[in-house]
């Protein structure tokens, strides 16, 4: 699905992401953790073509270098934001369309004169699956933060991406609201989307991945299964600090 | 001032306001979703008023076919200085762009000038015939169309940002381009087409007031000071906020001349300058706050 062949991002003198190779499997949900300034983001940023990288990174086969950043959508890859970027002034309905923007064949003087044919069905599932139904009229800016966070769910996934970015989903959402999050999460990837997740809450990570990358200081440290990753001693040590790398 | 001069300056000055209101918007619509202050919007017009009147005195075209050309060709226009000029700055500084449409406001002058010659010439109103008398009120029938055209022109613009695909593109630009862009909007034809939008409504603003003037190539300079005024004065954010401040522009500026003449123009600079002290926000923009 996404292969990522020896990316490296530099920042000036810094080293960002450095060598990275990471495989995320056709429908598996795959996270991508470490440390602050670990390099995560700075990837997600390079699949978007944010940054200027070296390396390759391919989605289905096809490069993504070069490819307009608006295309992304077009071609099955979404993603939603580590610092929540919701329309604040549009209602959370609108909020969503923009995310099927892309699929919509609509021309514009069919729209102006109201003879477009409305997403109504894929707005009403979407909707409907992340349970914002009844919010759907109200304007974003009045809506609680952990609501965003669906919306901004809602809004990558109503065009059906193949494969969807979520940079730490869990930030800023209350301990009592994870578990409806790890519901979305598990059904966005049952209904056909591949799941790439930068996130620091473990307890998260460890009970919805199918596999986890682990990356320190730009580098990847550790891959496998939850339960491999976990009880990997780079992992643990990248984690708990230098002090205990100093003991050992 | 008797109460029959007052409602007939108030209307009179709602028909000027309702071309401010014309600039104004559009200039509010590639600012907001390009974050471009198009300094070239008046001359923009003035150009495609220029183009009319080839129409119709050389071309001899009908007038009513001039009007949609006219539109059409403010279309047009829009997409190409979008395309051609600005999308290859946009990388640049944010004063670069600006620059760049004070410099198209001189070139346009000075294509005028080059292809018609800068003598005054009078540009025959749209319709002609006897004013009308609504009540106490007289009005010209090239006002009524100014009216009947500004009411037009903003439902569509209202059915094509609340009601369209493109539209809600557009705002979603405004409001995070980068997050637009991501999401699949394809941000280089949501621009071309604002801009095709917007210069459209200048020339149709300009063709409207251009029988109050003469045609020359200067004849748009005030006109979109006005708007300035009104943009400031209605909010920078909002479209409807600069129809709403074009109106009481044309309003208050016609009751002032008729009291005091001679400040009519300086008036309105005067009037920027304390909404500015005042609030700077202007009657319907939102304070500049950020949830997140």
């Amino acid at each position: 699905m996404l292969a990522i062949e020896n990316l490296t991002v530099r920042f000036g003198g810094v080293v960002a992401v450095k060598s990275l190779n990471l495989r995320v499997k056709d429908g598996e949900i795959h996270a991508l953790i470490g440390p602050n300034g670990a390099g995560k983001t700075t990837a997600f940023n390079a699949i978007f073509q944010l940054v200027p990288y070296t390396g390759d990174i391919q989605f289905a086969g096809r490069e993504l270098r070069g490819l307009p950043r608006h295309r992304l959508a077009e071609i099955g890859v979404t993603r939603t934001f580590q610092n929540l970027s919701i329309f604040p002034s549009m209602t959370v309905r609108e909020n969503i369309l923009v995310g099927f923007h892309s699929k919509s064949r609509s021309n514009f003087v069919s729209e102006l004169l109201g003879m477009a044919r409305e997403p109504g069905q894929q707005l009403e599932e979407t909707l409907d699956f992340f349970g914002l139904t009844a919010l759907a009229p109200a304007h974003a800016a009045v809506l609680p933060y952990g609501t965003l966070k669906t919306v901004e769910l809602a809004r990558a996934f109503i065009s059906h991406p193949r494969l969807v970015l979520l940079d730490e989903p869990a930030a800023g959402i209350p301990t009592s609201e994870k578990g409806t999050l790890k519901a979305v999460i598990r059904k966005m990837r049952d209904a056909g989307t591949t799941v790439l997740l930068v996130e620091h809450d473990m307890e998260l990570v460890m009970d919805i991945s199918d596999s986890v990358t682990v990356m320190d200081f730009g580098e990847k440290i550790a891959e496998g299964t939850p339960a491999e990753v976990s009880a990997d001693k780079r992992v643990i040590e990248a984690y708990l600090g230098e002090e205990t790398h100093a003991a050992s | 001032m008797s109460m029959d001069i007052f409602l007939n300056l108030t209307v009179r000055g709602l028909t000027t306001g309702a071309v401010y209101a014309l600039v104004g918007m559009g200039i509010v619509l590639i600012l907001q979703t390009t974050n471009v202050m198009n300094f070239a919007q008046g001359d923009t017009g003035m150009f495609i008023t220029y183009l009319a009147f080839f129409m119709i005195t050389t071309a001899k075209v009908p007038y009513s076919l001039v009007l949609i050309l006219a539109i059409a060709a403010g279309a047009v226009v829009g997409l190409l200085v979008e395309r051609f000029m600005m999308r290859s700055v946009r990388s640049r500084s944010h004063l670069s762009l600006i620059m760049l449409t004070l410099g198209l406001s001189l070139l346009f002058q000075g294509l005028a000038a080059f292809l018609f010659n800068t003598e005054p010439r009078l540009f025959p109103p749209l319709v002609s015939g006897d004013p009308i008398k609504i009540g106490p009120v007289i009005l010209g029938r090239q006002d009524i169309v100014v009216l009947l055209a500004a009411i037009v022109t903003f439902g569509i613009l209202y059915l094509f940002l609340y009601r369209t695909k493109q539209g809600t593109a557009a705002r979603s630009i405004s409001q995070d381009e980068y997050a637009a862009r991501v999401l699949g909007i394809p941000t280089p034809s949501i621009y071309m087409l604002v801009w095709a939008i917007g210069s459209a409504m200048a020339g149709l603003a300009a063709l409207l007031i251009v029988p109050r003037f003469s045609l020359e190539p200067s004849f748009m300079g005030l006109v979109q000071v006005k708007a300035f005024t009104a943009i400031v004065l209605g909010g920078m954010g909002s479209v409807f906020g600069a129809a709403v401040g074009g109106l009481i522009i044309g309003v208050v500026e016609n009751l002032v001349a008729y009291q005091f003449p001679a400040i009519k123009d300086s008036f309105m600079l005067i009037v920027i300058v304390i909404v500015l002290l005042v609030m700077p926000q202007g009657l319907f923009g939102k304070r500049q706050q950020r949830r997140f």
